[in-house]
């Protein structure tokens, strides 16, 4: 096992090699850089990324399966980067940066510890194998950019969801057993799920991000019935509950939104009408990054120079880390403190997944009108569609009559008695 | 080989039909149904994970808009909401949903006439080295070892 791994890894590091010497300005995660003069500030913004790869000797998944992640978990672990970017955006800021041998705040080892290799962290390697179980893909499976989008977004489950859950299992209860089972269902809820985050997850399908959508899950008025349901006293506070200052961050008007859109930018390769507008992308002060990749080698996009992409890659196996609670613990390895690699964008696998953060409301109107913008680039064919409410038809299939009427099934007939296949005739 | 008729059907549409007779085809309809646009709707050669499609050949009213024919093939194929699912135009560009199919035929129709569509979900990533491997394939347990093929981009 070691021998093939070893073998690809070896591969992998003979790729550093520093910048360019250019005059075309760096993009990392919407912030803008010159290589002659702050090469130092772009590699520490690259190294504060939150970096996962492949590790190996971590507790078996599932109790009985895999123990390392080694040739399958690549595109988990660009899910887990741009997830954890988005927790750094969220608690920490785009500004914070991480520094070897600093000490950082209890936020960050919280963020980090979100995603170590064991089952109990919120979006472990662990939780995303056995939520993607129920995406159809068994545990070891590959998956794609949309796959890891949604099972992340399955993970992130906000506090009115439990909530409803447990109301929802309360049938022939008795008041007090309910109460009971409440707090014991809570408990073990809120150690399992991330309630500290309270993002708001959308996943936008069919390249069409619908504005209304957004706004009805973010100002969704979950803040209210949550508090209600959560007493803050000091043993919810110990796992997960939010701290007061957060408290009123929950009841104001909009949760941090997190948008994911997985899109298809061409079928071998990518259409190269695309290249300008997915450069838009990490030109804008609230994205996330991509994650997609190289065919069959998932990596997390970043940033781009000149016609190279600027990634994280997964692709080396570490031993696991064991991560302490408080006090010193070795989170150097994840934090790659190499120039980050880079490929030209022709290269980019088409299947990809574009995330943004849009921490307020504000935030989120300038990435609309920003979006718009973007359809006004010559010769940039934009690569999803924002629009204020959801077309019609859209979710409901049924109101569009699909039966032929009966003079299009004759002249059909007439026009096709010898053919080996017919049209299909929509009618509206 | 068995299968060979059903490899057969599989050939792409412009592969089983000359020009003149795709052109003769558009013609032919075109009159019968001068108001609907005559579109070719292919499954990706490569697709592992959407099923194929029983009718080829669609007919679609031009103000029908994009959003609407994906939803009508997207529940052809009983796909959930979270599913991922494109319709490119010319093996190439994901149209705008809004648009009609009107303004897809004046835009993207092909010599012969027809409007030419593929649907694709996304790929999956991971390290076809691992094939190689059989001892590290076992380790993974039945079931996950069928999909650790490489997917030969």
């Amino acid at each position: 096992m070691d021998a093939a791994t070893l073998t690809y890894d070896t591969l992998r590091f003979a790729e550093f090699e520093d910048f360019p010497e250019t005059t075309e300005p760096v993009w990392i995660l919407g912030r803008k850089y010159t290589i002659f003069t702050e090469k130092e500030e772009i590699l520490s913004d690259v190294t504060s990324r939150l970096w996962f790869t492949y590790r190996k000797n971590f507790p078996a998944i599932g109790g009985t399966g895999p123990t390392s992640d080694t040739g399958w978990g690549c595109m988990l672990r660009c899910g887990q980067m741009i997830f954890a970017q988005a927790l750094v955006c969220r608690h920490l800021g785009r500004d914070w940066r991480w520094k070897r041998g600093r000490r950082q705040m209890d936020s960050y080892f919280r963020v980090l510890n979100a995603f170590t290799d064991k089952k109990d962290s919120w979006y472990s390697i662990h939780q995303i194998a056995q939520m993607g179980v129920g995406e159809g893909k068994s545990i070891g499976q590959w998956y794609g950019p949309n796959t890891v989008a949604q099972v992340l977004k399955k993970l992130r489950v906000t506090s009115i969801e439990i909530f409803s859950w447990i109301h929802n299992s309360d049938h022939g209860m008795s008041e007090s057993s309910v109460q009971a089972a409440w707090a014991s269902m809570l408990l073990r809820k809120l150690a399992v799920f991330d309630t500290w985050s309270s993002l708001a997850v959308h996943i936008a399908m069919d390249n069409t991000v619908v504005m209304e959508e957004i706004r009805r899950l973010c100002k969704a008025n979950s803040a209210r019935p949550d508090a209600a349901a959560f007493p803050p006293d000091s043993e919810l506070l110990s796992n997960g509950y939010p701290t007061g200052a957060e408290v009123t961050d929950q009841l104001s008007q909009w949760k941090p939104l997190v948008l994911l859109i997985p899109l298809r930018l061409g079928l071998t390769d990518i259409n190269e009408a695309y290249t300008e507008t997915l450069k838009h992308c990490f030109m804008m002060p609230q994205s996330l990054g991509v994650i997609g990749g190289k065919p069959n080698s998932a990596h997390y996009f970043i940033g781009y120079v000149g016609e190279e992409l600027i990634y994280l890659d997964p692709h080396t196996t570490q031993p696991a880390v064991e991560l302490a609670e408080g006090g010193a613990f070795p989170d150097e390895t994840f934090h790659c403190q190499h120039p980050p690699c880079r490929m030209n964008i022709g290269e980019l696998d088409p299947s990809i997944a574009v995330g943004f953060f849009c921490k307020t409301e504000e935030d989120f109107s300038d990435w609309c009108q920003q979006v718009k913008k973007l359809s006004r680039i010559p010769g940039a064919l934009p690569m999803f569609e924002l629009v204020e409410r959801q077309p019609s038809h859209f979710s409901c299939p049924d109101v569009l009559n699909l039966s032929l009427d009966s003079s299009d099934v004759e002249r059909l007939e007439r026009f096709f008695d010898s053919e080996d296949e017919d049209f299909e005739i929509l009618s509206l | 080989m068995q299968p060979q008729q059903k490899s057969q059907s599989i050939r792409p549409f412009k592969q089983r039909k000359s020009l003149a007779t795709r052109k003769e085809e558009v013609a032919g309809i075109r009159a019968k149904f001068p108001s609907k646009i005559p579109v070719i709707v292919e499954r990706y050669q490569k697709e592992k994970y959407l099923p194929p499609l029983d009718k080829t050949k669609f007919l679609v009213p031009q103000e029908l808009t994009m959003t609407q024919f994906l939803t009508i093939i997207r529940s052809r194929m009983v796909l959930t909401a979270t599913e991922a699912f494109y319709l490119l135009v010319n093996n190439k560009s994901l149209a705008s949903m809004s648009v009609t199919m009107a303004e897809i035929y004046r835009d993207y129709k092909d010599e012969d006439g027809f409007v030419y569509m593929t649907y694709a979900s996304q790929e999956m990533f991971g390290c076809p080295l691992l094939v190689a491997n059989p001892e590290l394939q076992r380790s993974f347990g039945p079931g996950s070892c069928k999909h650790l093929q490489p997917t030969s981009g």
